[in-house]
C-alpha cells in the first residue's frame, strides 16, 4: 500500500510541474502543422464533389461488390472502414497478392498526387484505376456499365447522371469513379491531443499546452529537429505529398522490382483520366499545371508518396510495402537505417539517427498522439 | 539577386508568401535598360542535393519583367534560388538563398 501512495504521489507531482518545453523557434514551427481541419473546397475536376446524392452513391458502391467483375470484392475489402480504411496486412490481396500495402483512404480530399507512386493526380481517377485493375475489381468498361444498369442503385445513378443506355461505357466508368471521388472526400480523421496543444500555443495559452504529454512533445521536438521527419512529413497533413527513397528494399522478389515513382510517372502520362485531360470538369484545368510541369528523373525509380501521419497508430503495418509491423520498428527503421541501400544520385536527407530507448518511446508517443481524441 | 558576373544588370525578385509544399510565383525585374532574350528559372537545396520537382513556367509581362509560376518547396530549409538570363547574346547567372521553415 505504501508503494501504491508513493507512486500515486510521484504521478500528481508530474502533473503539477507539467510545462511547455518547446523553445520559441519550436512553437513557430508547430502552428505550421495546423489548424485542423483543413477546410473542404470542391473538387472543380468533379462535378458531383459535395453533392449529397454522389456521396450516398459513392458510399453504397464502396460497399457492394457490384464494383468487382465477378462480385467476389467491395472497396472495403481492402479499405476496411472498421480498420481505418486499410487492413492488417502487409500487402493488400485481391486477386492475388498485390505489391503495396493497401493505404488508408481517409484525408484525401485536395491533394496532389494519389497512391504509393503517385500514378493519379486526382481523387476520382486514384478512384477509377481499381475498378478495372485486372488484379483488382477487373471490371471492363462495358462490364460495368452492365453491372450498374442492372444494379439496384442504376435509379441513384440515371438521378445524377441521367440515361445510362445513352452513356458510353467509359462516361459510366468516370461518373463511378467520381461518386466514389465524392465519398472518400467526406472522410477525415478528427482533432487530435497534438491539434489542441497546437491551438492552445496558437493562442498563447501555455497552461492549456502543458497537458500534452511531455513524451509526445519530447517525441515532437526530435520529429522538427534531429530526427529530421518534417522535410517530408509537414504541414497539417504531416505530409509534404512529394516522393521519396525510404531506405526499404523496393525488390519483390529476386527477379522483380517495384519502381514506385518511377512507374507511376510514366502510367500518369500515358493514361487520359488526368486533370489536363478530357474527363476534367474543371473548364479551367486549374490543376492541371501539376502534369505539365513535373519533372522525370531516373532517380524518381524507388520513391515512394509520403504518407499522411494522421491517425498512423491505427495504420499498421507500414511502409510500401508494409514490411514494418508497428511504429516502434519504422522509427528502429530510420535509426539504424542503411544508407547503402539508398539511391546513390537521389536526395541526401537521410542518415543513421541512432536514437536512445527513450528517444524511440518518445517519438512513438508523438506519433501515437495523432491519432488519440483530446 | 547576386550575381559573380562584374557589372551585370540589376535584377530583383518579389514574392508574396512562400507557402511549404504549395505552389507559388515570383516577380523577376531586370533593373537596367537592356534587352532579355531568354529567363530561366530554377532552385536547389544544396546539403540535400535535389531540386525542383516541378518545372517552372516563364511568362515575360513587358518592360522587363517576367512571372514564374508552378514554383514549388516541397522542403523546410535552405533553398537556392538560381536565374540564368541573356542579355543580347550575354549570358548571366543569379542567385538568392531563401530560408523556409
Amino acid at each position: 500500500m505504501k508503494v501504491l501512495v508513493t507512486a500515486a504521489f510521484v504521478v500528481l507531482a508530474g502533473a503539477v510541474h507539467a510545462e511547455v518545453l518547446l523553445s520559441d523557434d519550436e512553437i513557430q514551427q508547430t502552428l505550421s502543422f495546423g489548424p485542423w481541419p483543413i477546410s473542404f473546397q470542391s473538387d472543380p475536376s468533379n462535378r458531383v464533389s459535395n453533392d449529397t446524392r454522389a456521396i450516398a452513391l459513392g458510399a453504397a458502391l464502396f460497399n457492394d461488390p457490384v464494383l468487382s467483375v465477378d462480385g467476389a470484392f467491395t472497396c472495403a475489402s481492402c479499405h476496411d472502414p472498421e480498420q481505418a480504411f486499410t487492413t492488417s496486412d502487409a500487402r493488400a490481396f485481391g486477386r492475388v497478392q498485390l505489391d503495396r500495402n493497401t493505404p488508408s483512404l481517409r484525408n484525401l480530399a485536395g491533394l496532389r498526387w494519389y497512391g504509393w507512386g503517385g500514378k493519379s493526380d486526382s481523387l476520382w481517377a486514384a478512384s477509377l484505376h481499381p475498378i478495372i485493375e485486372e488484379h483488382e475489381m477487373a471490371h471492363s468498361k462495358e462490364s460495368l456499365k452492365t453491372a450498374v444498369s442492372e444494379s439496384s442503385y442504376i435509379d441513384e445513378f440515371e438521378a445524377i447522371f441521367g440515361d445510362i443506355q445513352i452513356q458510353d461505357p467509359e462516361l459510366v466508368l468516370v461518373n463511378t469513379a467520381k461518386t466514389l471521388s465524392a465519398y472518400l472526400e467526406t472522410l477525415a480523421t478528427g482533432r487530435t491531443q497534438f491539434d489542441d496543444f497546437r491551438d492552445a500555443l496558437e493562442n498563447q495559452d501555455l497552461a492549456a499546452a502543458a497537458n500534452y504529454p511531455e513524451a509526445a512533445q519530447r517525441g515532437f521536438q526530435l520529429f522538427i529537429g534531429r530526427g529530421n521527419c518534417v522535410l517530408c512529413h509537414n504541414g497539417p497533413r504531416f505530409s509534404n505529398n512529394e516522393f521519396h527513397d525510404a531506405g526499404v528494399p523496393y525488390f519483390l522478389s529476386e527477379t522483380e522490382v517495384d519502381d514506385g515513382r518511377f512507374g507511376g510517372l510514366n502510367f500518369l502520362l500515358s493514361n487520359a483520366y488526368t486533370l489536363d485531360g478530357n474527363w476534367s470538369d474543371d473548364p479551367e484545368k486549374q490543376g492541371a499545371w501539376v502534369v505539365r510541369s513535373v519533372r522525370r528523373s531516373h532517380s524518381d525509380f524507388g520513391t515512394f508518396r509520403t504518407p499522411s501521419l494522421r491517425g498512423v497508430a491505427e495504420t499498421a503495418p507500414y511502409m510500401h510495402d508494409g514490411s514494418l509491423i508497428d511504429l516502434d520498428a519504422v522509427i528502429r527503421h530510420y535509426s539504424e537505417i542503411d544508407t547503402e541501400r539508398l539511391h546513390a544520385d537521389g536526395e541526401a536527407i537521410l542518415s543513421e539517427l541512432n536514437l536512445s530507448e527513450q528517444e524511440i518511446a518518445d517519438l512513438a508517443a508523438f506519433l501515437e498522439s495523432l491519432s488519440k481524441a483530446p | 539577386m547576386s550575381s559573380e558576373t562584374q557589372n551585370a544588370p540589376k535584377v530583383h525578385v518579389a514574392v508574396d508568401e512562400i507557402r511549404l509544399a504549395q505552389p507559388f510565383s515570383i516577380l523577376l525585374t531586370v533593373c537596367d535598360d537592356v534587352a532579355v532574350s531568354e529567363v530561366r528559372v530554377d532552385a536547389i537545396m544544396p546539403a540535400h542535393q535535389h531540386g525542383l520537382n516541378y518545372a517552372p513556367k516563364i511568362t515575360a509581362l513587358g518592360d522587363r519583367v517576367f512571372r514564374a509560376d508552378n514554383m514549388l518547396f516541397h522542403m523546410p530549409g535552405l533553398w537556392e534560388l538560381r536565374v540564368d538570363t541573356n542579355f543580347g547574346g550575354r549570358s548571366i547567372s543569379y542567385t538568392s538563398d531563401v530560408v523556409l521553415k
